[in-house]
């Protein structure tokens, strides 16, 4: 396929506000996991929480969005210099012509939850300044992010669980293959509450301690936090960067919680990138795994790798450092790998102490500096949906 | 955008039972008699499967069925688009959360995600190939379509667009006010075989189409789904024609439809 390249990106998760900090982070191994202390949740787990996301404001045409989803999205806009990328793109490519294409798997619930919390003893109605449409309604973080970055080309919210922001990619190159738009901000962002832990806690899926992906002594996962956005432009004099060279995209048919036991739909996702790249296995030097750190979904997941690219594949868990962010985890997945890509090093697996040998990886608790061409990007969901990317250092 | 073709379609509504029996209705030669709506259970469906679905998966995937008779449902790319998603279940777990010692129930949070009707028909169909699940809010109906006509232009074969929303719950009503579930599913792709060809263009802002009828008019103000029914319209008068629908942030999807 016709690449697309990275114009500008930005990152905001529990292991670093911006991307210096989550790159430093990703190389030293350095985890954002600390013990849950959310308001009105009482689980023994621990939380990739980001630290001051109640303390943004959202004020003039933005203060209907008020909620966590919305002001970690606030936060991370405010990065790297991301809103005045975006700003460039419009002046090259028009408003109308910037595509806005987001994943989330919760949107707003928090604000819904504190909702419920404040009814009517009487009536049961929920109370006044409650806004269902910039907050909870899905579309809301599309909404946000367009309204603030004012933005109107084609919009949507991917909402697909777990590889909602991986999708969002592919859906940016047919759009701009369709002729619908010349630029894209994808990416997502997925914020805590109490539905996701206490659902999560309810399916037996929670970690006591800090998640440790693809370790002998897994058991399960950390639920975190995290606004990952990606401007994609058409290759061109001024869009220079790391680039998409494919996806993947597939559904296992087989269960809504549960992953395929031999990753068989995983196995398609990431052939399809292979394939719309025009790579072969042996050229990856290493695959982002989703790893989510429970026994199954690391098993079938080793399972689609070893079917694909050979025995031992290089192979890194990054949940580690920033929790399950659930539907902003491939935007947490291909930031990390752009900064893998920039500063030439292979993470570590953070929490890693003892491989697990039935996996068949090759996983590493020490970060291995040396240069980065090529790496796989994996995000799967509830429901079966999987979605591998391919990126590659910038030409 | 490139025409693409429009190959069957199902619906599911209010007095409005499947696409061929509410034909006349939706070309104006027959009035829209009562609101009652009747959700089957999912036939593709295994038992086990079939008793842990939702209102919202059995309404979606009664319009996939009816939309797929007769075609290869096990290679066919979907497209689920939905404003809300499960406001039933969103709804039972906040106010399981009010509890001091929350408990929710694993089956509702699994079938919680937005794309659980994906899941679900991917289940039922055996169908490897990918599923999304997507929202625009109130314009979700033009979302889903530029989704469905770009995933066809851009990888081929045909494309399931399955758009639905449940009614409100009871604490819900007041904030969004959605009265009766809806659901239509196009299913879309090459010109060649098709009944219908679509030449869709995202526009700038305009005054979106309404039904031609008063009743489905109130229909179409009442549901996100239903805002596909100037469309349905036009395909049930079996004629050439044109109808605009709203887009997300403002803007306009416009649709030419030619038999």
């Amino acid at each position: 396929m016709d690449p697309l390249v990275i114009t500008a990106h930005t990152l905001t998760s529990a292991a670093g506000t911006g991307i210096a900090a989550n790159a430093e982070a990703l190389r030293s191994g350095t985890s954002g996991l600390r013990a849950c202390d959310l308001e009105r949740v009482n689980l023994d787990t621990y939380v990739g929480r980001v630290p001051g996301v109640e303390a943004i404001a959202l004020e003039g045409a933005l203060a209907p969005f008020l909620c966590r989803n919305n002001q970690l999205a606030e936060l991370g806009l405010r990065q790297d210099g991301f809103a005045e990328a975006v700003a460039a793109a419009v002046e090259r490519h028009g408003a109308d012509r910037v595509a806005v294409l987001l994943g989330t798997s919760t949107s707003g619930i928090a604000a819904t939850e504190a909702a419920y919390h404040r009814r009517d003893p009487q009536t049961g109605a929920l109370p006044p300044d409650y806004d269902y449409q910039h907050t909870q309604n899905m579309f809301s973080l599309a909404d946000f992010v367009a309204t603030r970055l004012g933005l109107s080309g084609p919009a949507m919210v991917v909402s697909t669980a777990c590889s909602s922001s991986a999708k969002v990619f592919a859906d940016a190159r047919r759009y701009i293959a369709a002729g619908l738009c010349d630029a894209a901000v994808v990416g997502g962002v997925d914020s805590l509450c109490g539905m996701t832990l206490y659902g999560f806690d309810a399916l037996q899926l929670v970690a006591a301690q800090p998640c440790t992906p693809l370790d002998r002594d897994r058991a399960g996962i950390s639920i975190g936090e995290a606004a990952g956005f990606f401007l994609l432009e058409r290759p061109s004099a001024n869009a220079h960067g790391a680039r998409l060279t494919g996806y993947g995209e597939s559904s296992d048919a087989h269960h809504m919680s549960a992953p395929h036991p031999e990753g068989l739909g995983a196995a398609t996702a990431l052939q399809q990138a292979l394939d719309r790249a025009g790579r072969q296995g042996d050229e990856i030097d290493y695959v982002l795994m989703h790893a989510t750190a429970t026994p199954a979904n690391d098993r079938s997941e080793a399972h689609a790798l070893i079917h694909r690219l050979g025995p031992t594949p290089r192979a890194v868990g990054s949940k580690g450092l920033t929790g399950h962010t659930l539907g902003a985890a491939g935007a947490v997945g291909v930031a990390q790998a752009l900064a893998s890509l920039a500063g030439g090093f292979v993470p570590a697996t953070a929490g890693l102490g003892h491989p697990d040998p039935e996996l068949g990886l090759d996983a590493r608790a020490e970060t291995e500096e040396r240069p980065v061409r090529r790496v796989l990007v994996n995000a799967f969901g509830f429901g079966g949906n999987n979605c591998s990317l391919l990126l590659e250092a910038p030409q | 955008m490139n025409t693409i073709g429009l190959h069957a379609v199902g619906l599911l509504g209010p007095g409005l039972d499947d696409f061929e029996t509410a034909r006349a209705i939706l070309a104006g030669t027959a009035p829209l008699a009562g609101d009652a709506i009747n959700i089957p259970p999912v036939r593709l469906l295994p038992a086990n499967e079939r008793r842990r679905t939702t209102t919202t998966i059995r309404l979606a995937l009664k319009v996939a069925e009816e939309a797929t008779t007769d075609s290869d449902r096990s290679q066919l790319r979907s497209v689920f688009a939905s404003s809300s998603g499960d406001m039933d279940i969103i709804d039972r777990i906040c106010d399981a959360l009010t509890q001091p010692e929350p408990v929710v129930s694993p089956v509702q949070f699994h079938n919680s995600v937005h794309n659980a009707p994906a899941g679900n028909w991917s289940i039922a169909t055996r169908n490897p190939a990918p599923a999304t699940a997507v929202s625009g809010y109130n314009a979700t109906v033009a979302a889903g379509l530029l989704e469905a006509a770009t995933l066809q232009q851009c990888e081929g074969g045909e494309v399931l667009l399955t758009c639905y929303d449940v009614p409100s719950m009871e604490t819900f009503i007041r904030v969004r006010p959605i009265h009766h579930a809806f659901a239509v599913a196009l299913r879309l792709g090459p010109v060649e075989g098709a009944t219908w060809r679509l030449q869709m263009d995202l526009k700038g802002p305009a005054t979106a189409d309404r039904c031609v009828a008063d009743e489905l008019e109130a229909l179409r103000e009442s549901n996100p789904a239903a805002r596909a029914l100037p469309l349905l319209e036009q395909l049930a008068r079996g004629t050439a024609g044109h109808v605009t629908l709203d887009a997300p942030l403002g803007r306009s999807l416009s649709i030419r439809i030619e038999p």
